[in-house]
């Protein structure tokens, strides 16, 4: 906090004495993201790829001539601090646009508040689908709804798995229950039956209760929606229980990030899961960024990554593009946006009842050996998908 | 009792072997939970029954416990429940400092509320967390022994078993562990002399101290063994969960209730609700909806202020009356 209380003193005294001058050097730029909290692995992730992509732009002459300076604030997972940044950034720092944020509830706080105050906000994460339903002028979401992450893995379910029944679990926020409720639906589509759907306290101790009752159903699919640890002790337990389906799928998030394996470790073994980005992806600057964060930090950035990583380059376009620095210029410049990024291209598309929404294609990854594997849409894959799938009786 | 169910799913639960196996399965897992439950309120009992206040730091001692097993995982490959020794007495020492030191202290001044040592608690509880969470970052840990995902299974032993039930093996000896240190408690208590005297010192404090017990030791004591107790659950949990550092407050809320549940002070009762408040989740989850166990646990609490303001320690005394 103090810090922050420090940045936003310093740029009004700078902002009071020599605007012209600080504004001719340094583009300042302050991003939201979860930094404490349970979602702060996300946001650490993110806040990565932000600084891995201003580095880059920055030795490349920067945005507009300008040095891109970035500071993040922490938004610690809640919706009311982030609305409380949002408000700070656009009153007190004027900041013309906005750009940010992890979690679907946090980003739809912000989403508010932007559209009311006409500043530009570019969604980088937030999935839940009504985020771009609402017919705010001025939200832009480049990451594809929650109702298209599993796009990619329906067309794997319809292809290769043909199953006629489905369990759904989810955790009971925004992005779960959203993904949730569209998966049924694509399921029923799809003429599936939904056997079990059920909703938990993210952080629940036990899931063998409700697994039991899974494991009694039957289900061709048991598919997730979690965030990481809860998606590690689920598959650990339905291990434990040998619950056998044909598929186990996760929805993205917790089970596409390498600290899902970590945790799970063979439990997590042929586990698909729904993922808008892999590093195998073909898109220019992906593989590049892949490796840069893997030297620097370890891992392969999961998709999080690499939309924080593109978000800062749509913007960079954005800003060479808007006529000025006013956020009707910048908001009407974001509207014509037709790039790749390294995420993949970017085009914000008025349709199927969103308002500026980028719709494009998503992958299914599989745990092969320990490691995740694009295995979906045949053309993106880099191992041949492991199905069917022996039962945990067979892995011993 | 099996087809109390408002799920729409509901063929799933009718009388048959599927429906039987479901039971029994749900039934296991809330055994074994609601034994690691009972170990987690009984140290908040415990203290609530020596010092009548209630310690709200309880989860983030067991938070402390669960780092101590953690660190000594990664760094020296000691398994968490060895941790269990090396937890409990730190966290013994700690929470001897923290009566000596911060609570004593607080006994002295003239207040207007004796809540202030309850505020107290909440206080020391913030600290800890906020602690660990620059000592250690805001992320999730856990301990992926080999054995997390191992278990018995009833086919294994009964080959022609028509259901199929599993025990997992960490779940298990965290319970068997969770016993044992209960009997060893209850050992302590009522056949030591300091056992003794701490039962004395909470039956009534001024009556003990006319027979001569040093109170203000029990009471040091007393809050030493509770945080003790609430560290050894943490080495016993963190094999089958993770860690955070905001973990401690959703455990304080459980030990509240298995405290409010026991009757306010009582050891058995404390064990008891701890067994009941397992059972009534995990079989909320399964015939109502995984969603609404933690509504079952305000549900419960609830109803037990209103129906059995003593707790089960109140059912137990009608039983026998001496004491």
């Amino acid at each position: 906090m103090k810090r922050i209380s420090l940045v936003v003193v310093l740029s009004m005294v700078v902002s009071l004495c020599a605007t012209p001058l600080f504004a001719a050097d340094a583009l300042d730029l302050t991003i939201p993201l979860p930094l404490t909290g349970g979602q702060a692995k996300f946001g650490e992730m993110e806040k990565r790829s932000y600084e891995i992509a201003a580095e880059e732009i920055n030795a490349k002459g920067g945005i507009k001539g300008k040095n891109v300076v970035l500071t993040f604030e922490d938004s610690q997972g809640k919706p009311e601090i982030s609305r409380a940044i949002a408000e700070k950034l656009i009153d007190v720092k004027k900041q013309p646009f906005l750009v940010g944020d992890y979690s679907s509830s946090c980003s739809k706080a912000i989403a508010a508040v932007a559209n009311e105050r006409k500043i530009p906000y570019l969604v980088v994460t937030g999935a839940d689908d009504a985020i771009t339903q609402q017919n705010y002028r001025y939200v832009f979401r480049m990451n594809p709804s929650n109702a298209y992450y599993a796009t990619g893995l329906l067309s794997y379910l319809k292809e290769v798995v043909k199953p006629t029944s489905i369990a759904i679990l989810y955790e009971s926020s925004d992005f779960g229950t959203s993904g949730a409720e569209d998966m049924a639906k694509q399921a029923e589509k799809m003429g599936m039956k939904v056997l079990v759907k059920e909703k938990y306290e993210k952080g629940a101790v036990d899931f063998k209760p409700v697994l039991s009752k899974v494991k009694a159903a039957k289900p061709d699919v048991i598919y997730m929606v979690s965030y990481v640890m809860d998606a590690s002790l689920l598959m650990k337990q339905i291990k434990e229980l040998r619950i056998d389906a044909k598929l186990f799928a996760g929805g993205a998030a917790g089970f596409a990030i390498p600290e899902f394996i970590d945790n799970a470790k063979d439990a997590a073994d042929y586990v698909v899961t729904a993922t808008l980005w892999s590093p195998q992806v073909k898109y220019p600057g992906a593989k590049e960024f892949a490796d840069k964060y893997k030297k620097k930090y370890g891992d392969y950035p999961s998709y999080h990554g690499a939309e924080a990583y593109s978000a800062l380059y749509i913007m960079k376009d954005v800003l060479e593009r808007a006529k000025s620095m006013n956020s009707e210029d910048i908001r009407d410049a974001m509207k014509v946006t037709k790039m790749v990024t390294a995420f993949g291209p970017i085009k914000f598309e008025d349709k199927e009842g969103y308002q500026n929404q980028n719709f494009m294609d998503t992958l299914v990854l599989q745990v092969i050996k320990g490691e995740h594997e694009t295995i979906w849409p045949l053309g993106y894959a880099s191992k041949k998908y492991l199905y069917p799938i022996p039962t945990w009786r067979e892995r011993r | 009792m099996l087809r109390a169910a408002i799920n729409p799913h509901e063929e799933v639960y009718t009388m048959t072997a599927a429906g039987i196996e479901v039971f029994l399965q749900t039934l296991i897992a809330g055994i074994l939970l609601g034994g690691l439950y009972a170990l987690i309120g009984l140290g908040m009992t415990l203290i609530m029954g020596v010092m009548k206040i209630i310690n709200l730091a309880h989860g983030e001692l067991m938070m402390v416990g669960m780092y101590i097993a953690y660190w000594m995982f990664v760094l020296f490959h000691i398994d968490p429940y060895l941790s269990v020794f090396i937890a409990t007495p730190l966290l013994f020492f700690l929470g001897i400092g923290i009566q000596k030191f911060l609570i004593n202290p607080l006994l002295k001044v003239e207040s207007i509320l004796p809540e202030n040592q309850v505020i107290l608690t909440v206080g020391v509880g913030m600290v800890l967390a906020n602690l660990a969470t620059m000592a250690f970052k805001s992320d999730y840990r856990s301990t992926p022994v080999s054995y997390a995902t191992n278990a018995f299974y009833l086919g294994d032993f009964w080959k022609s078993s028509p259901i199929e039930l599993s025990v997992s093996v960490p779940w298990s000896v965290s319970f068997l562990f969770a016993v044992a240190i209960t009997i060893g408690l209850g050992f302590f208590l009522s056949r030591t002399d300091m056992g003794k005297s701490i039962r004395a010192t909470a039956q009534d404090h001024d009556a003990a101290l006319l027979m001569g017990v040093n109170v203000k030791l029990m009471r040091v004591v007393t809050f030493g063994i509770g945080s003790g107790l609430v560290g050894a659950a943490g080495c016993l949990f963190i094999p089958i969960y993770y860690l955070f550092p905001s973990l401690g407050g959703q455990f304080t809320l459980i030990a509240f209730v298995i405290t409010i549940l026991g009757g306010l002070g009582s050891t058995a009762g404390a064990i008891i609700g701890g067994l009941i408040l397992g059972v009534f989740e995990s079989m909320t989850a399964t015939y109502v909806g995984m969603g609404w166990a933690p509504v079952g646990r305000f549900a419960i609490f609830t109803a037990c202020l209103i129906f059995l303001p003593g707790g089960v320690a109140s059912l137990l005394k009608k039983k026998r009356f001496s004491k």
